[in-house]
């Protein structure tokens, strides 16, 4: 595996527009590579998108990751048609939403023709079972990941918070979780915040 | 008795337009369309199509439509029961998208942006705390959990998330 500087280091964007047949191939590794879908594939997106590609930052990930979140569906398709659409407009969109469910579509066309039994017997389960375990410390990566660049000081800790509140004492719907966390943003942050270049990429 | 094809994009255009917050608040509304509506399943036939959608890659209600769609329709059932479970999300995004693309770069949505971002957090956080809980029941089990994120996190960008969760899978069936 190939070395990745940090993170936190200067991104450059790649030189002229990015091809379709590259946004394909991205969104089909990461429909190929992601057990569990939803929120368990943000890590393995920004692995592939922000860390590898470097098309994008981590700020304008989690921008996109609200949207594809407020609007109904697999979260990981939306949030491929939002990035495809970023990357190269709508036919950028469709590539990546093509990308991402084709390894998935014709993964359960192989399992409903050929494997469905291979799924009952019990070291598959188990195989499986810690593969589970695993995406548990992979959602608390994301979690982690992301919160470090956004948690800067008291306010961000607060909304954050609140969000928690929000949707694991009051069950409120994700949506107005987020609705919840940017009006208290609108309220807390002074225009113009979070500065460009405290602490932000670029 | 086999649904039509009209049938179930019908189903899963409304599971897809119920479908919010990620796959295990989507099992319960495929359940609803697929067992108690459509009588097309039976419930153990289910609860093996949750299994397989969970344990193949992908999202949960992708993988359920295809294999639904497939077996009630063959590749045609496939493809348009699949269509119609991303199609509801597709179509507001692109409303979304071109009501977003008016929303300028102005200080007031800089910060609202920063409090949404951070509500996504919340969610991220909420999603490692339930799904956490629902697989971690005893300490080997934590103990594979936190090793994952520690080796994430100390090899961040060097090690594929795949690479940790198939090593994860692997050593469980050693154990196991």
């Amino acid at each position: 595996m190939n070395e990745l500087p940090h993170p936190d280091s200067t991104i450059t964007p790649p030189p002229g527009p990015i091809r379709l047949t590259a946004i394909f191939w991205a969104f089909a590794r990461i429909g190929a590579f992601t057990l569990g879908g939803g929120l368990a594939m943000a890590t393995v997106m920004r692995h592939e998108l922000v860390l590898k590609q470097r098309w994008l930052t981590d700020e304008e990930f989690l921008a996109e990751m609200a949207g594809a979140t407020v609007v109904p569906g697999p979260i990981a398709v939306n949030l491929a048609f939002l990035q495809g659409r970023r990357f190269r407009g709508w036919m950028g969109a469709l590539a990546a939403v093509v990308g991402t469910v084709l390894p998935s579509f014709l993964t359960i066309l192989a399992v409903a023709l050929f494997a469905v039994p291979f799924f009952d017997r019990p070291k598959v389960a188990t195989f499986f079972q810690g593969c589970a375990v695993a995406v548990a410390g992979q959602l608390a990566f994301a979690s982690y990941a992301f919160g470090r660049k956004l948690l800067r000081d008291w306010r961000s800790f607060v909304v954050c918070a609140a969000g928690l509140v929000a949707i694991l004492v009051l069950h409120l719907h994700p949506v107005w979780t987020i609705v919840v966390t940017g009006v208290l943003g609108l309220l807390l942050f002074r225009p113009g915040e979070p500065a460009a270049g405290a602490g932000e990429l670029e | 008795m086999a649904p039509s094809l009209w049938q179930l994009v019908q189903s899963f255009l409304l599971i897809g337009l119920g479908a919010y917050g990620g796959g295990m608040v989507t099992i319960p509304l495929i359940q609803h369309e697929i067992v108690d509506k459509g009588h097309w399943l039976t419930f153990s036939e289910f609860s093996r199509l949750i299994a397989i959608a969970q344990m193949t890659p992908g999202p949960i209600a992708v993988n359920a439509a295809t294999f639904v769609g497939f077996t009630q329709g063959g590749l045609a059932g496939a493809v348009v029961a699949t269509g119609a479970v991303v199609l509801p999300g597709l179509a507001l995004l692109v409303g979304l998208a071109l009501f977003v693309d008016r929303l300028g770069e102005d200080g007031r949505g800089r910060a609202a942006r920063w409090g949404v971002q951070l509500g996504v957090v919340s969610l991220i956080l909420y999603a490692t705390w339930n799904f956490g809980a629902s697989v971690v029941v005893d300490r080997w089990s934590l103990a594979l959990a936190v090793l994952s994120f520690g080796v994430l996190v100390g090899k961040e960008g060097k090690v594929h998330p795949i690479v940790v969760i198939l090593t994860g899978g692997i050593a469980w069936s050693l154990l196991f």
